[in-house]
């Protein structure tokens, strides 16, 4: 193993999933299409889904056990320890890709919380490692110098945590060197001393709406079975469709939402020949600079470019329509921003799945042996990757284009009931249709890429 | 069960079948190795970017004709590093356990020669 960098997709190595064949890509795409218009024009024309509705309450014991101190306290600890457990490796360990902190960071973190939100509820709130630290030290120090000095300025909303996403799939995709331990390092440093201080300064609130992944696992948690009950804060199961027009509307919302989605959407074209033969010309046309670095910014400018193309359509599509004063209209798009979750999961789950299932385990494997000293954790040093999904291409790429059609399904229905709630009657068709008509544009855009751009 | 729910049911059901019926096999690459040819010469190498096809367990082969050391790296699983030397005529052989589209890159000129494309 040589310690020099080397430029991984992800930071980590090993292959990536084959394209979708063509015929799945296509049968995704009449489906998507088919069935929004379908909705349009023959679904329901009175609001259905209500984020005020009850939901089936489940025993009371479940929120006891849920809402003692002790369990999450536990809970808490737990993750703290994971993550502490980590980061030593990432200090000590070898320094070479094979390190467990690169999992644990872009496969664990970054699609695992997906995959716990959408299961559980925004459980970020309950693991953060920050938050964890944040309380502990309260109790620590004396009240007069834990509490809260300022408050968290609400017009900042999720903005923060915007630009937290961004610099996460920043040093992801864009960066000199996305493997370097050095880099991802100081990028947790940053993240820690941003979330203690602010803290510090306003309280937990600046948790809430700062922490990129707290803000992550929230949006992607209103699509969750499990909610609390808005009246009695019971844990309640539901219609995830009511669950979903809950998520909070502040600034910002839409830009989270499309740095998510645009930067998904980047990673797949940046890995296409068209792509890489644009920048391999402009590369050879900038002479004087380095090539890690001109192939940064030039990934950098399409990092921004494709998370703006997505915020810019979102909100123009949410804004045409008719029979609305200046400020409703300038309302709409944080309105339904709610809807473009599902198609975020959904594309997050076509890209990354495999990631999570395959170098999720490498990860585990990789963190049982932090230090490269053959230490043996439960076991697991010595197992092997099971590569159930890569060596299975038609199920893989049938799973992923489901997701993809899936969460469009989701997304338009979310998009029409809405639409029926906000836009004034005579409007609520037509008001409607530059949003179907993006959102087809996202699903084939997705599918186009999956199908190897 | 609801109407509703048996039409949502069966809706789901057809497009799963859909999609994995219409799934078909990709066109097969040929029985034989997978040969790529491979020049570096005063810093450009050719091919860039290409796309190949291969299968799980094939012989893939590199022909190297370099006028600078440089290394390559191949993403696959295993994963393989090859040091390419100034000189003519180099061949490094290698092939890939599991399937997945597989990156051949040249490490210090930071280019990508191609994308394997390989098939169970």
């Amino acid at each position: 193993m040589t310690t020099d960098p080397v430029l991984l997709a992800h930071g980590l190595g090993g292959s990536s999933d084959l394209p979708v064949p063509y015929a799945y890509a296509m049968v995704g795409a009449a489906w998507a299409l088919t069935f929004t218009f379908a909705l349009v024009a023959f679904a329901w024309r009175r609001p259905r889904f209500d984020p005020d509705a009850p939901g089936h309450p489940l025993p009371t014991v479940l929120t006891t056990l849920v809402d003692a101190r002790v369990t999450r306290w536990t809970v808490a600890a737990v993750a703290l320890a994971f993550a502490v457990w980590v980061v030593l490796a990432g200090l000590w360990g070898p320094q070479t890709q094979a390190n467990g902190l690169l999992g644990a960071f872009y496969v664990l973190l970054w699609v695992g919380l997906v995959a716990l939100s959408l299961a559980f509820g925004p459980v970020w709130r309950l693991i953060s490692p920050v938050r964890t630290v944040y309380l502990l030290l309260r109790r620590a120090v004396p009240e007069r110098l834990g509490r809260p000095r300022l408050s968290y300025p609400e017009s900042w909303g999720y903005r923060p945590a915007a630009v937290g996403l961004f610099a996460f799939v920043w040093l992801e995709l864009a960066s000199p060197n996305s493997a370097s331990l050095p880099w991802v390092k100081s990028w947790l440093l940053v993240y820690v001393v941003v979330l203690l201080g602010g803290a510090w300064l306003c309280g937990q609130r600046w948790l809430a709406r700062v922490d990129p992944f707290g803000v992550y696992s929230m949006a992607v948690s209103r699509l969750s079975p499990f909610r609390r009950s808005p009246t009695t804060r019971r844990i309640v199961i539901g219609n995830p469709f009511d669950h979903l027009p809950s998520l909070p509307v502040r600034p910002g919302v839409v830009a989270m939402l499309a740095v998510l989605l645009g930067s998904t959407a980047f990673d797949s074209y940046s890995s296409s020949p068209t792509w890489r033969n644009f920048a391999d010309r402009l590369s050879r046309l900038a002479h004087g600079v380095p090539a890690a670095l001109s192939s940064s910014i030039l990934r950098t400018i399409g990092l921004l470019v494709f998370a703006s193309v997505v915020a810019l359509t979102f909100s123009l599509a949410a804004r045409a329509t008719g029979g609305v004063d200046r400020a409703q209209r300038r309302a709409l798009p944080g309105q339904m921003a709610h809807s473009l979750i599902p198609i975020v999961v959904g594309y997050i789950f076509a890209h990354y799945l495999s990631y999570l299932v395959e170098r999720g385990q490498q990860a585990v494997i990789a963190l049982a042996d932090p230090f490269g000293r053959g230490l043996n954790l439960l076991g697991l040093g010595h197992m092997h990757v099971a590569y159930v999904l890569s060596t299975h291409p038609p199920v893989l790429a049938g799973i992923k284009v489901a997701c993809v059609v899936t969460g469009h399904i989701t997304a338009v229905i979310a998009a029409h009931d809405k639409a029926l709630r906000l836009l004034p009657a005579g409007h609520q068709l037509t008001g409607q249709l530059t949003m179907m008509l993006v959102m087809v544009g996202y699903t084939f855009t997705g599918l186009y890429l999956l199908f190897g751009g | 069960m609801t109407l509703r729910a048996t039409l949502a049911t069966a809706s789901a059901a057809a497009l799963i079948c859909g999609l994995v019926a219409c799934g078909g096999s990709p066109s097969k690459p040929p029985a034989a190795g997978v040969d790529v040819n491979v020049t570096i010469a005063n810093g450009q190498v050719t091919p860039t970017n290409a796309t190949l096809q291969a299968r799980v367990h094939q012989q893939i082969t590199l022909h190297v004709t370099s006028d600078a050391t440089d290394e390559l790296h191949v993403h696959s699983v295993p994963d393989h590093k090859f040091q390419v030397a100034a000189a003519p005529n180099q061949t490094f052989q290698f092939s890939v356990d599991v399937p997945g589209n597989v990156e051949v890159e040249l490490h210090h000129l930071d280019r990508t020669i191609a994308t394997i494309q390989v098939q169970p």
